[in-house]
C-alpha cells in the first residue's frame, strides 16, 4: 500500500466507523448494563448518526475540515456524554490537519494526538480514570512509537489497533473516576467500561479500514 | 417488555406530540429543534428558566413548564442528554432580555451539553448562568460533592428559580440564592424493582425479587448497598438518617419535605413513608415547614421511591410558597 492517506479514504473511514458502532450497539447496551443505564450503545450510535450524512454531503476539500465538519456535527446534534466528548475528539483532529489533501505517516500521528488530547480536555480524564481515554491514548503512544521506529502505515495502524483493544481490556482492572459509574467506586471494577469498548470499535473500524489497500 | 408503545424510536415525537395536544393551553414545541416552551415564551423583563435533560422522568421534565416554573425544556432521548444544538435554542427561546438561568441535574452528559450550549449563547451576547444540582447524597460521599447526582432536588431548584424570575429577580440573584436551595437540599431513594428501558426492552437493573438497592439513582444506577427488603419504617428510617446527617440538619431546623416516587410506587406506600418521615424529624426536633408528595421525578416505572429534604430560610420560604401554574405542578 502507498504511504499516504488521501481524503476519499478518510471518508470511507467514516462510514466504516458509523457500521461498526451500529453492528455492536447491542453488545454496548449490554456492557453499560451493570456500570451504567444500559444505553450506551444507544448514545454513541446517536452521536454518529449523521457522520454518514456529513460525509456524502461534505464539499470539503481537504482531511481537516471533513473532519471538523464531523466534530461539528456530533457536538451539536450527538447528545448524551458522547456528543461532546467524540465531536472535540474529531473537532480537534481536524484542525490538527488544517489544509491536509492527504496524510503521511506523522500527520497520522498528529492527528491521533489531538483526538486523544480532545477526549482529555472535554472530559477532564487521566489515564486510568475507566474512561474512552484508556483506549485512545494507548492507540496513540504506540502509533507515535512505530512511526519514530520507521514502521510502514500498514504496521503503524496494526500496532495502534492491537493497544487499543489492550487498553480497553486494561479497563476491566480499574476503578472508574468518571462519568456515571465513578459513584459505583470498587463495585465498577470487574467491567470493562462501554466507552473504552466504543473507543475501541471506532479505532478497529477506522485504522482497520485506512489500512485496507 | 410489556409496554404501550408503538415503535420504540418514535416514542419520544409520539410522547411529545400528545403532551402538546393535551397542553396546548401552556405549552407549545418549537418548529426547528426538539424544545418545549411556555406558550407566551420569551416573557420580556424576566430572566428565563431553562432545563433539560433526558426523557422517562415524566413529569419532569416538561410538567414543569410554566408560569412561575420553567420556561423551556431540551428534550433528550430515553436518560440521554439533550445535544449542545438543542440546549442552546431553549436559551434563545426563553431569553426575554433579562440572561437566562439553566437549572439541571448534576450528570456528565448534561453538564457538557448545556455547559457548552451556554458558552455558544454568552457568545452572542446572551448573559446566561447554570445551577447544577447535586442533592443525592448516596452518590458520593460529602467531601466530593461535585462528583454526586442531581436527583429530586432538581424540582426544589425549578420552583425557586421559577417564583423568582416571576418576581423580576435579576440572573445574579438568582444564582445565588438558587445555588443555596442547592446546597440546602439533600435526598436519597431506594428501588426494589427496575424500569425497563424501551429502547433495549432490557431492565435498567438486575435485582433478586427479595432485595432493593439503597441509594439508587434516577436512571436506576446502582447505589450504595443492596440488601434484602425491609418494611416501610425501617427503610425510611435509613434514608432519612442518611439525609439529616449529611447536612446536617439541625435540631430547630425548618425543612421542605419532598416524598418522591420513582414510577411504580403506590401513593399508599409513600403515605405510609411519610409519617414515618415526620415522627424523625420530630425525634430530631426539626420542624416541617411544607410537605410534597407524589410522582415528581420518576425513572419510567421503576420501584421505589426518595426523601428529599431542604433547610428553609425566609427567602426559601417566600419562593417556595408562590403561586405556580406549571403543566404538572400548580400551587395556589
Amino acid at each position: 500500500m502507498t504511504e499516504v492517506i488521501v481524503l476519499e479514504k478518510v471518508k470511507s473511514a467514516l462510514n466504516r466507523v458509523v457500521e461498526n458502532l451500529e453492528k455492536n450497539r447491542q453488545y454496548l447496551n449490554d456492557l453499560d448494563s451493570p456500570i451504567g443505564d444500559s444505553d450506551h450503545g444507544e448514545s454513541v450510535c446517536n452521536a454518529f448518526h449523521k457522520v454518514k450524512e456529513v460525509v456524502s454531503d461534505s464539499s470539503a476539500q481537504d482531511i481537516g475540515t471533513l473532519l471538523q465538519e464531523i466534530g461539528r456535527s456530533i457536538i451539536f446534534s450527538g447528545g448524551a456524554a458522547m456528543g461532546p466528548l467524540y465531536g472535540t475528539a474529531f473537532m480537534d483532529a481536524g484542525t490538527a490537519l488544517a489544509g491536509k489533501k492527504d496524510l503521511s505517516r506523522e500527520d497520522l500521528v498528529k492527528m491521533w494526538e489531538a483526538f486523544a488530547k480532545g477526549i482529555q480536555r472535554r472530559g477532564k480524564v487521566e489515564l486510568g480514570d475507566k474512561t474512552m481515554y484508556d483506549t485512545i491514548y494507548p492507540s496513540f503512544q504506540v502509533l507515535k512509537q512505530a512511526f519514530e521506529e520507521g514502521k510502514p502505515l500498514k504496521e503503524m495502524l496494526q500496532a495502534a489497533i492491537e493497544a487499543a483493544h489492550q487498553g480497553m481490556e486494561s479497563t476491566k482492572d480499574l476503578v472508574s473516576k468518571r462519568g456515571r459509574s465513578s459513584r459505583l467506586g470498587e463495585r465498577s471494577r470487574g467491567h470493562i467500561d462501554p466507552g473504552a469498548a466504543s473507543s475501541y470499535f471506532i479505532v478497529e473500524a477506522f485504522f482497520g479500514s485506512l489500512m485496507e489497500d | 417488555m410489556k409496554k404501550f408503545i408503538n415503535r420504540p424510536e418514535n416514542l419520544i415525537e409520539e410522547m411529545l406530540a400528545g403532551f402538546v395536544i393535551a397542553n396546548a393551553n401552556k405549552v407549545r414545541r418549537l418548529e426547528t429543534e426538539r424544545v418545549l416552551v411556555r406558550k407566551d415564551a420569551p416573557v420580556q423583563g424576566k430572566v428565563g428558566v431553562v432545563t433539560g435533560g433526558g426523557s422517562g422522568h415524566k413529569p419532569a421534565f416538561i410538567g414543569y413548564i410554566g408560569k412561575g416554573l420553567v420556561d423551556a425544556v431540551a428534550v433528550g432521548d430515553i436518560f440521554a442528554a439533550p445535544p449542545v444544538q438543542r440546549a442552546y435554542e431553549a436559551i434563545k427561546a426563553s431569553h426575554g432580555g433579562r440572561g437566562v438561568l439553566l437549572c439541571f441535574g448534576n450528570y456528565s452528559g448534561d453538564v457538557m451539553n448545556f455547559g457548552m450550549a451556554q458558552e455558544l449563547a454568552q457568545s452572542e451576547g446572551i448573559e446566561v448562568e447554570s445551577v447544577i444540582v447535586n442533592d443525592d447524597v448516596a452518590s458520593s460521599p460529602r467531601d466530593r460533592m461535585d462528583n454526586r447526582r442531581g436527583v429530586a432536588g432538581e424540582v426544589i431548584l425549578w420552583k425557586v428559580a421559577g417564583a423568582m424570575a416571576e418576581e423580576g429577580a435579576d440572573l445574579q440573584k438568582m444564582k445565588e440564592v438558587g445555588e443555596r436551595a442547592v446546597f440546602n437540599t439533600r435526598s436519597m431513594g431506594v428501588a426494589h424493582t427496575p424500569c425497563i428501558l424501551p429502547t433495549s426492552g432490557k431492565p435498567s437493573f438486575e435485582i433478586g425479587p427479595d432485595e432493593m438497592e439503597i441509594g439508587v439513582g434516577h436512571h436506576g444506577e446502582p447505589g450504595i448497598e443492596r440488601t434484602k427488603m425491609m418494611s416501610a419504617d425501617q427503610v425510611t428510617e435509613l434514608l432519612t438518617l442518611k439525609v439529616i446527617e449529611d447536612l446536617p440538619f439541625a435540631s430547630g431546623d425548618e425543612v421542605t419535605v419532598l416524598i418522591n416516587g420513582l414510577g411504580s410506587t403506590s401513593l399508599l406506600e409513600m403515605y405510609i413513608c411519610v409519617r414515618k418521615v415526620a415522627e424523625i424529624l420530630s425525634d430530631h426536633n426539626i420542624k416541617i415547614y411544607r410537605t410534597y408528595i407524589g410522582e415528581f421525578f420518576t425513572s419510567l416505572e421503576m420501584g421505589g421511591f426518595s426523601v428529599t429534604l431542604t433547610k428553609m430560610d425566609d427567602e426559601l420560604k417566600k419562593y417556595i410558597d408562590a403561586p405556580c401554574d406549571g403543566v404538572h405542578f400548580v400551587q395556589h
